[in-house]
């Protein structure tokens, strides 16, 4: 159908919004409550146009063409309505001397100062609100949540129902006092959180962010008694840089290593190492399962987001879930034990910092079931700030190696941070374990890429089995229910709670959107293609800890020190 | 008491249906078109022609439709609704099953206003003893027309007298609008075909179907058809619900002949359709009460809810009362309503009088009034400041009192 945007014509099929209109005739219509992989909002007005013949100015985000239709995008009189909606928008954020710009999580990436600067804000006429003060939900392991900085634009209750069929998220009361919560007020912390931080992505504002452990970080490494090692998870080494404004996916790893031993960790070693130690231990764990009639499909237990979703919403399928800590878990164990014995140190000396997309590990590492194995977790984000403070321009610092020996890793440990990673790796190692051959394709393609729900069916020796890769707890229970209902089969069975994986993780650079996570993921397999080893069961330093320390995989030592159990929160 | 149109049956021992009656008769399309021919228009507010509303109704081929009697009445000031149900509550039904017949409904709600405690209870009883006589139920009047209306008690929202709220309270949502569109005569509630009308255009409609001809064609003007419930209250010897021909009387002669004249000293303004409407002051309203005449003075007859208040009042803590209200029953979805009703009630709270209020405050108030109207989310945000900035434009006169 033709319509015409500020005086041309362009011709488009029905059925697209004027906002999308917009964007394909290189218009961009700024937006504070839209995204496009949500169900649209229409409530912050933000995206209002002028359209011929009607009385009001219509939503862009929720408002069709026509044909013939005449759309304004920044007439005069749009203009002056996006002013005063943005004017009223700043006046209710009630900024103050505690609740400003210059202390905010967001203050680099904020939406409202993007928005407002897009818009041509020049002069604040309306004072900020006086609002009583409202108190900082602190309950929970992993986020906080600051209501005074919420808008109120019902991303993330979308995103927590629609995204991720968590809903913790609602909005409670009317008119001025509107405002998104969780159950009866009770906290993100005592309610079915997965704390997968997929909210913080969303957020506009300051009005979700991570619970900080950055002093605590600080703190540690000026200790002198103190033995800080770092770990750095995959997905970590291919968004850091977007905190120095590099391109999504640009690969720093060198550059961090060197940035945290400037920092001044003792040691820099690698969670990719122990998530080679995970493939060996949970292959195994598969390999006995299968040989053993026991418990199938087996779920993935990496992620802790995932882990919380099952116990809270799914108990019956505890026993599905591998026993092996996640990697993060795993390599602070090893480091209490094998690496202090080794280096004669005194475990209780050593602090295990880990640096993390997540911050679901906050709470993981917060479990009693697992506690002492780590004792702080950084996000991306926090260790962008962390650099910062100590005047680090990382993508300046020539790159380093990590140490030894906990730094050494297979290709195979670095794709555990995109989703179908840790099914791949597994994959390469269970193929060549069972049938005694080397594999000749090593790339899984079927397992790769963005899609919520992949399946892959993989002959190894005379046997079929039967994969599936899920990301996003929404497409989580999805294929739970498909499992319970008995329309799906499968042997083995990869989940991450996040879209995309870890390298779309709630503790990732912002923004983390479709595109960006791409970017990512491409690197990702990059440092797979280039990596020396690109099988797990290959990695000389993984062989050598079997060798002196734990025996073999799943042996009485690993149970002990590398498995875990797991709780029903129903 | 006068006795027009729809208050005809007032006082009646048996109430003879008479209009379901006609209506049955007739196939659903004629009572679509002699409703259209009527030029009744929607007296919860919004006005639009019932008869356009009901032929897209009818027009729709779903086998599931539902009927929707809007009686929240929340609009301060207008107490007709609630006249009509604890007075005439068969007509109030008798319209209800009139539309489902015209649009081909078996399904139908009145959702009435949660405080109404005695209609609540009167329209329950009703409904109990209509089952039993047939008028509602299977082989309504031994046709083979079925039709089950059920009462929802609203919970206290101002906002759920939307329609889409209202629809979404029903289901058990937030009371807050739905994006439109779809309209809810394409998909309403849960998801289905849902026309929503006011009480008064249902009674207005059963009353209409009485006669053989058709007796709105001979009331009131071209484009203000028929009669209107007028409710007064504020500052007359006599408030009350007063029926009205459009067009036949001036907002003068009401004031002055049926509510017996301004109590308390002179007029000092009228709000003509509830706090959504702009104020007229004594020079504005001398002009006969329609829909046409009152747009013209960019205000309204809205819901017909009548405010009287006189010269020796207040005026600015009028508009603060009305800007708490608004400030309070936004239902907080769309910014420009939420944060425009708080900042208007906070200006208007930070000064003691109303000529205390600097231009630039002023300027703001317009600015802002300007926004809301052109995008807020419905049309009771739409409408929220009207009222308030009338006042301030009119009366801020330096008067003492104010």
């Amino acid at each position: 159908m033709k319509i015409k945007i500020n005086g041309r014509e362009y011709t488009y099929e029905d059925n697209i919004t004027i906002f999308e209109a917009a964007r394909r005739s290189h218009i961009k219509i700024p937006t504070l409550c839209y995204n496009q992989k949500l169900q649209p909002y229409g409530s912050c007005r933000i995206c209002s146009v002028e359209v011929k013949d009607r009385r009001t100015l219509m939503p862009a985000c929720v408002t069709k063409i026509e044909d013939n239709m005449e759309i304004f995008t920044h007439s005069q009189k749009v203009r002056r309505v996006r002013k005063m909606i943005m004017e009223l928008i700043i006046a209710s954020h009630g900024i103050t001397c505690n609740l400003n710009c210059l202390n905010c999580s967001r203050a680099t990436s904020c939406e409202i100062r993007n928005v407002a600067a897009e818009i041509g804000i020049d002069k604040l006429r309306i004072h900020p609100m006086e609002e009583q003060i409202k108190p900082i939900d602190e309950s929970s392991f992993s986020i906080v949540r600051e209501p005074q900085k919420c808008i109120v634009c019902n991303r993330c209750v979308r995103k927590c129902s629609e995204v991720q069929g968590v809903d913790i998220l609602t909005i409670a009361n009317k008119g001025p006092e509107t405002h998104v919560t969780t159950f009866l007020d009770k906290g993100m912390g005592n309610v079915d959180c997965t704390n997968c931080g997929q909210c913080i992505l969303e957020c506009p504002t300051g009005a979700l962010h991570e619970v900080y452990h950055i002093d605590q970080v600080w703190k540690a490494i000026e200790d002198e008694e103190k033995y800080v090692v770092v770990q750095t998870a995959p997905a970590v080494r291919v968004a850091i840089g977007e905190e120095f404004g590099a391109n999504a996916g640009e690969i720093e790893t060198g550059q961090m290593v060197a940035g945290l031993r400037l920092l001044g960790f003792d040691k820099v070693f690698d969670t990719n190492f122990s998530a080679d130690l995970t493939i060996l231990e949970e292959g195994t764990e598969f390999i006995g399962r299968v040989k053993n009639n026991g418990v199938l499909p087996l779920f993935t237990s990496c992620s802790p987001g995932w882990i919380k979703f099952l116990e809270h919403n799914y108990p019956e399928f505890i026993p599905n879930l591998s026993t092996c800590k996640s990697p993060q878990q795993m390599f602070g164990a090893i480091v209490k034990s094998y690496y202090a014995e080794k280096n004669n140190i005194d475990p209780k000396n050593i602090v295990v910092v880990s640096v993390m997309p997540c911050v679901a590990k906050k709470f993981e590492r917060s479990r009693p079931e697992m506690k002492g194995d780590v004792d702080y977790v950084l996000t991306t984000r926090e260790l962008g700030k962390m650099f910062k403070q100590a005047g680090i321009n990382l993508r300046e610092v020539p790159p380093e190696m990590y140490d030894d020996p906990l730094g050494e890793s297979s290709g195979a440990a670095v794709i555990f941070g995109a989703t179908g990673g840790v099914m791949e790796a597994a994959l390469r190692t269970a193929y060549e374990v069972l049938t005694g051959h080397n594999l000749e394709k090593l790339d899984f393609h079927e397992v790769r890429g963005i899609i919520g729900v992949k399946e892959a069916e993989i002959t190894i020796g005379n046997k079929e089995i039967k994969v599936a890769v899920v990301n996003g707890l929404g497409n989580a229970k999805k294929v739970l229910e498909m499992i319970k209902k008995k329309e799906k089969e499968y042997h083995f069975i990869e989940f991450m709670a996040c879209p995309g994986g870890c390298i779309g993780g709630g503790g990732q650079p912002i923004p983390t959107n479709e595109d960006t996570v791409i970017e990512r993921m491409t690197s990702i397999y990059d440092i797979d293609m280039m990596s020396k080893y690109r099988k797990s069961h290959e990695n000389p330093s993984v062989k050598l800890l079997y060798k002196e320390f734990l025996g073999e995989p799943n042996s009485e030592k690993a149970h002990h020190l590398l498995h875990t159990t797991y709780t029903a929160r129903k | 008491m006068e006795k027009i149109f729809l208050k005809n049956d007032l006082g009646l021992d048996k109430y003879p249906f008479k209009g379901l009656r006609n209506a049955l008769k007739g196939s659903p399309e004629d009572v679509v078109q002699k409703i259209k021919e009527s030029g009744l228009r929607g007296r919860g507010g919004a006005g639009f022609p019932a008869g356009i509303k009901w032929e897209y109704a009818n027009s729709i081929d779903n086998e599931i439709k539902f009927v929707i009697c809007n009686a929240d009445e929340g609009e301060p000031g207008t107490f007709k609704d609630r006249f009509l149900m604890e007075n005439l509550p068969e007509k109030v039904i008798e319209g209800i099953i009139i539309c489902a017949y015209a649009v081909k409904s078996n399904y139908g709600y009145i959702y009435i206003r949660g405080e109404y405690e005695k209609a609540i209870k009167i329209i329950k009883n009703k409904i109990k003893d209509l089952y039993k006589s047939n008028v509602l139920g299977r082989n309504i009047l031994g046709t083979e027309f079925n039709f089950d209306l059920k009462v929802i008690r609203g919970a206290g929202a101002y906002v759920c007298g939307d329609e889409t709220s209202l629809i979404n309270s029903i289901e058990g949502e937030r009371g807050r609008s739905r994006i439109k569109p779809p309209l809810p005569i394409e998909k309403g509630l849960y998801g289905y075909p849902t026309i929503v009308n006011n009480v008064e255009t249902l009674s207005a409609a059963a009353e209409i179907m009485k006669y053989d001809d058709n007796p709105y064609l001979k009331m009131g003007t071209e484009k203000s058809r028929g009669t209107k419930l007028v409710s007064i209250s504020g500052d007359v010897n006599q408030p009350g619900v007063y029926e009205v021909e459009l067009g036949k009387i001036t907002i003068k002669n009401i004031i002055e002949d049926l509510a017996g004249g301004v109590s308390n000293g002179e007029l000092g303004f009228v709000i003509p359709g509830g706090v959504a409407t702009e104020a007229l002051g004594p020079d504005e309203i001398d002009v006969p009460y329609t829909y046409e005449n009152l747009m013209e003075l960019n205000s309204g007859i809205g819901s017909g809810g009548m405010i009287v208040v006189s010269n020796k009042r207040n005026y600015f803590e009028i508009i603060k009362n009305v800007s708490n209200f608004f400030k309070n029953e936004t239902c907080g979805t769309c910014f420009p309503c939420r944060e425009a009703n708080r900042n208007i009630n906070a200006l208007l709270n930070h000064n003691k009088l109303m000529s205390d209020l600097t231009s630039e405050q002023i300027e703001i108030i317009t600015e802002i009034k300007e926004t809301i109207g052109y995008a807020s989310r419905c049309g009771f945000g739409q409408a929220s400041v009207n009222f308030i900035l009338s006042v301030l434009e009119k009366f801020n006169d330096g008067r003492v009192n104010s």
